[in-house]
């Protein structure tokens, strides 16, 4: 009998330990998976839209885009005026906003974010920079923050919701070696977005709990507890999709799989007009496609029924100029090239430039849409006489080596997402001659007249000036077959069907949680 | 005495060894075409800026003094700043060495377990249709590419009859691990539901992994096995009428299993090299997909981490194996 | 050459050996003649776009891939790659690492002690990681693969042509005729080379195997020739996200390899039996 209620009281004991140590489980979860990794948390540290959660639940900008088409909404600041030279810019800001160690938000915080980013030189640093300069914006008092720029830019506004503010005291405390934080904040947060960090790997993601002190107000309903998670493979996350494991994954993936969550009970694709062009960028300093009559040859010789139509099953839209379709600025009445052969043939027939060896087609590591668009292209080439070499790497590696006339390849595909909602994104970087050592500008086109249009665009803030403007400079680019343009992508966002209130937009692409909860 | 010296020649050679090694690693990764600094500048930075970074971080110091600069931290025990992830590479290894333990352990453990027995059941019932079957056997799973094995076994028991998981090593974020074993910190932590998870996890890669190991356990397993069978004592043993099974158990299994153990170091080497094909069939985050994220990232000093850490654990390894191979048998001669 | 006669016979006595021949010389068969056996061979470079991932009818024995190309065609052509690094990777170690053992063996000083540490280097880190190095640093390509492949392999044929001049050495035949006058160059290659072909031969052909595997795996990783080369490794990746509707274009590739490699490792056991069957101890255990 002894032995018994002594035993007993054992298990009594082990459960209640166990019980005890249990963790407790969040009320309401939503998994996001990721095709990227999260490598770090720090906003300033990356631009790119893999990554772009972070940004959008845990950190908040002056301004905000939202919905589609995007609209820029006030969010730390209420508003704003420009002086009328088109320099300065002064933002008021909403008082009470807090950080998520609950420290207000400041006109320093903000002035401190600028100059962070500006002294790091990474993520949106290279464009920030040719706009503001080091140590040229003012904190003038707790709620005034003003911006100096360079030069009147008219994209200004619409770049500036890259602009996360940090806790700048939080960061100071943690600086090591004049860091700016940047150590520390790799694995940690210092923001004020609706969401806190609570856990962080880079091997697997991040985890977000609820920030209830979010100067915006949340609605009845809301989900307590975000994760991103990474998971590479396309395979698995349309099948974590319909099994259930993740509630949330990017939308756009292949057309073969979007079908396969299409018909899965619990899962729903939200259908979207984006912004996301893919193209292939032509090297125009390299012979022999210096010579006009060779590019076109090349606009002729990819099958873009074949593929748009064939191996993405009609899901996207076939865009012929370097502007997406759906944004304005676009010359309604350019039809583009077509796939023809014969068409090829004649242009390199007309060429002053021989084409004498391979042309090397490069591709992007990971991305089997680019390794397919890169053999459907380097088949019509052939098609049409011209010899190909195709080469791969990763997308990172890709940008370095298009930072260079001479390492870059001879074609590269890729898209070119929505950073900011502007022409400017698309024609603007890619065919402006000011822009080469970027990654959007490896045509290394220079055209005087383009260049002209461009600027004009860029420094007059009247739409009609600037929306004329981007026409003419895509009519000639076209004209000249500066680069090869496939598709304007759709979003076909996979959800669970229980979730509401997503809110898309082609920058973001529907990852700021806070506006979605389960409807029950 | 023999020993002694041997144990000493091969120490002393360790060091060399491991600088050449480096030497080699630090030649390949600075030869790289790719700029690993011009990555970690952004998409947007231009040249110049990617130069200023790359002075900011001492890339373009020349090589020699960068590769001094190196041996010297690592003298320190500082592996260095990994340039992608911006986390010190000894934390970045530590985090990730767990997984590739646990997966490594449980792969040894079943081909143990299995591939023993078997071997020696083989070699007893030498050329009957059991030892045939089971040639066939371990040929083919030194035949197939543990990649297609992995992704073949995802097919079948993931996707079409969905008993497993896909991939990965849990479903989400471990509970706050003790050890970084999840089947060791779920027993320790209660979790019944994690370790089912973690175990379900590991069924797919563990299998993958053990096939050709197993394979290679069995064959010289049964090779042991034989040779001592035939070997003058145990004739005399069975001349003395001792039964066969007494035989096998005090005698053959034991010197064959020692000459097993000392081939354990290869073994050791087979699941490493498999873990990371495995790895990346599987979405395990261990070294094995470190090493080759590092790689083509062109991340310099994850990448002479990395080798450094296999480098030093390979040789250490053949060390031991060596030495034991001498102690076992101080007929045979070493290379 | 009666010798050779001698192991061939021998050889054919032994079924798994037999299998094996069969195998290798079907694969070869295949690779020779893939222009002729191939229903579609132009499908090494066509694309149909529109005939996409159709499961295997009588138009396309095993099915069309993601470009609507036939999965049988390009397999088969996929053969001769598969020969080429094969052959020329082992054909390249086993140049750089015969000579290179021999000579370790023969002058017994820090020459020898210094490429049995230089080996270990190579043999340090597992050699799926050094050919992915030297594959991404040199970039996607097949003689890069082939280079690769063989930079990492050569050390087994050195040690093994050290081990076995060295044990010769000792061999009182050598010591005498030595001790006759006889030079380096003469001692080597009438007395040892004979005596180390087998173990040579064994190797090469376990080699092969191991050769093929790794090279498959390079090409999974996207490390092989780029598209739109028919590697059998580069396949099956490709046909990853098409799982699980689309199987048999993932089966089929990977059987193919599983059938070359089974054949080199079938003829290397017979040939190791019937060679030497000293071998089949200590040796075994160095399997690579």
């Amino acid at each position: 009998m002894r032995q018994r209620r002594s035993w007993l009281v054992v298990v009594l004991m082990v459960s209640v330990i166990a019980l005890s140590t249990a963790p407790a489980v969040a009320e309401t979860r939503f998994v996001f998976a990721n095709e990227s990794p999260y490598d770090t948390m720090d906003p300033h540290a990356a631009f790119d839209v893999g990554r772009v959660a972070v940004r959008l639940n845990l950190y908040d900008g002056l301004y905000r885009w939202l919905d589609n088409p995007p609209v820029l909404q006030p969010w730390l600041a209420e508003s704003h005026t420009v002086s009328p030279d088109g320099l300065v810019y002064t933002f008021k800001l909403r008082r009470g906003a807090k950080f998520h160690d609950g420290t207000e938000i400041t006109a320093e915080d903000v002035r401190y974010s600028i100059e962070r980013i500006l002294a790091l030189k990474k993520g949106a640093a290279a464009l920030l920079a040719t706009m503001v300069a080091p140590n040229t914006t003012k904190a003038l008092d707790k709620s005034t923050v003003q911006f100096t720029l360079t030069k009147p830019a008219s994209i200004f506004l619409a770049v500036v919701p890259e602009v996360h503010v940090v806790n700048a005291a939080l960061l100071k405390k943690h600086e090591k070696d004049n860091d700016w934080g940047a150590a520390w904040l790799t694995s940690n947060d210092a923001g004020s977005g609706s969401y806190m960090l609570t856990r962080y790997d880079p091997a697997l993601g991040f985890i977000a709990k609820r920030f209830a002190g979010h100067f915006m107000p949340w609605g009845p309903k809301y989900i307590d507890e975000i994760e991103f998670r990474l998971v590479k493979e396309d395979n698995t996350r349309v099948l974590g999709m319909i099994k259930g494991d993740y509630q949330g994954t990017g939308g756009y993936l292949p057309n073969d799989q979007v079908k396969r969550l299409r018909e899965a009970p619990n899962v729903k694709v939200i259908e979207q007009e984006s912004m996301r062009i893919m193209m292939f960028q032509v090297n125009n300093q390299r012979a022999p496609l210096t010579d006009v009559n060779v590019r076109r040859a090349i606009s002729y010789a990819f099958d873009y029924d074949g593929f748009n139509k064939e191996i993405l099953g009609g899901t996207v839209e076939r865009n012929p100029v370097p502007i997406p379709n759906n944004l304005w600025g676009v010359p309604k009445d350019v039809k583009g090239y077509t796939y023809d052969i014969d068409k090829a043939k004649a242009e390199l027939a007309k060429a002053k430039t021989k084409v004498d060896r391979p042309l090397t087609v490069g591709y992007l590591q990971g991305f089997s849409q680019t390794e397919q668009a890169a053999t459907v292209m380097a088949n019509g080439l052939r098609k049409a006489g011209i010899e190909t070499k195709l080469v791969s790497e990763l997308w990172p590696a890709m940008v370095e080596r298009m930072k260079k006339p001479e390492t870059s390849p001879d074609l590269v595909v890729y898209w070119i997402s929505t950073y900011y909602a502007d022409p400017n994104n698309w024609i603007g970087e890619m065919f402006h001659s000011g822009q080469w050592g970027t990654f959007k500008a490896s045509s290394f086109y220079k055209n005087p007249k383009v260049d002209d249009l461009l600027d004009t665009a860029l420094k007059s803030t009247d739409k009609k000036v600037r929306e004329k403007a981007y026409q003419d400079a895509a009519r000639i680019v076209v004209e000249d077959a500066g680069g090869v343009w496939i598709y304007n992508t759709k979003y076909f966002g996979p959800w669970a069907k229980t979730l509401e209130g997503i809110r898309f937009s082609p920058i973001g692409n529907g990852q700021e949680m806070r506006w979605v909860y389960y409807a029950k | 005495m023999r020993l002694l010296a041997l144990a000493l020649h091969r120490l002393l050679w360790f060091v060399p060894t491991l600088l050449g090694l480096l030497v080699v690693t630090f030649v390949i990764s600075r030869v790289i075409p790719a700029d690993p600094v011009a990555l970690v500048a952004g998409e947007t930075a231009t040249p110049a800026q990617v130069d200023a970074l790359r002075h900011q971080l001492g890339y373009d110091r020349p090589l020699l003094v960068q590769f001094v600069s190196y041996v010297g931290h690592l003298v320190r025990g500082d592996l260095g700043t990994s340039l992608y992830t911006t986390r010190p590479i000894a934390d970045d290894l530590a985090a990730r060495l767990p997984a590739t333990i646990e997966l490594t352990l449980v792969a040894m453990v079943v081909s143990v377990v299995v591939g023993i027995p078997l071997g020696v059941l083989c070699a007893v019932r030498r050329n009957s249709l059991l030892d045939h079957a089971l040639r066939v056997v371990t040929v083919s799973g030194l035949a197939i590419a543990s990649f297609w094995l992995g992704i073949m076994l995802q097919l079948l028991f993931a996707m079409r009859l969905g008993w497993t998981p896909l991939n990965g090593r849990l479903t989400g974020f471990p509970p706050h691990g003790i050890t970084g074993l999840l089947l060791v910190d779920s027993v320790l932590t209660w979790d019944g539901a994690a370790f089912g998870n973690a175990l379900a996890h590991l069924a797919l890669p563990a299998a993958t992994l053990a096939v050709p190991a197993l394979a290679t356990l069995v064959r010289f397993t049964r090779a042991g096995v034989l040779d001592v069978m035939q070997s003058n004592f145990v004739l005399y043993e069975r001349a003395m009428g001792l039964p066969r099974s007494v035989i096998v158990w005090k005698y053959v299994l034991r010197n064959a299993l020692t000459s097993t153990v000392t081939q354990m170091g290869l073994l050791f080497g087979i699941l490493l090299a498999g873990a990371v094909v495995t790895e990346a069939v599987f979405d395990w985050p261990g070294i094995g997909t470190y090493a080759v994220n590092s790689i083509i990232r062109s991340d310099y000093n994850a990448v002479m981490g990395f080798t450094v850490w296999a480098g030093a654990i390979f040789i250490l390894v053949n060390l031991l194996v060596d030495v034991a191979h001498t102690l076992i048998d101080p007929r045979e001669r070493t290379v | 050459m009666s010798g050779a006669w001698f192991v061939l016979t021998r050889v054919a006595r032994d079924r798994s050996a037999l299998l094996g021949l069969v195998l290798i010389l079907g694969l070869v068969i295949v690779a020779v003649g893939a222009p002729l056996f191939a229903t579609h061979p132009e499908d090494v470079f066509e694309l149909h776009p529109a005939k996409r991932l159709r499961a295997p009818s009588a138009e396309a024995w095993l099915g069309t891939d993601r470009m609507g190309s036939d999965i049988y065609s390009r397999l088969l052509f996929g053969a001769r790659i598969t020969i080429v690094i094969g052959v020329i990777a082992v054909g390249a170690s086993l140049i750089i690492g015969v000579p290179l053992g021999l000579i370790a063996g023969y002058y017994q000083n820090w020459f020898s002690d210094l490429l049995m540490r230089v080996s270990d280097v190579f043999l340090a880190v597992p050699q799926v990681v050094l050919a992915i190095a030297i594959a991404q640093t040199l970039g996607p390509s097949l003689p890069n693969v082939i280079l690769a492949l063989s930079v990492t392999y050569w050390p087994w044929f050195a040690r093994i042509v050290y081990a076995e001049t060295r044990s010769l050495q000792k061999e009182v035949f050598i010591e005498s005729t030595a001790a006759l006058g006889a030079s380096p160059w003469r001692l080597t290659a009438l007395h040892v080379l004979p005596n180390i072909v087998s173990p040579i031969i064994v190797r090469a052909s376990i080699g092969m195997g191991f050769t093929i595997l790794t090279a498959a795996a390079l090409g999974f990783l996207g490390l092989g020739p780029p598209p739109p080369t028919p590697e059998w490794g580069r396949t099956i990746a490709e046909a990853r996200e098409f799982l699980p509707d689309a199987w048999w274009y993932a089966l089929a590739p990977g059987l193919a390899i599983f059938l070359t490699v089974m054949g080199f490792n079938l003829l290397g056991d017979g040939l190791r039996d019937v060679l030497d069957p000293r071998l089949r101890r200590g040796r075994s255990a160095s399997d690579g």
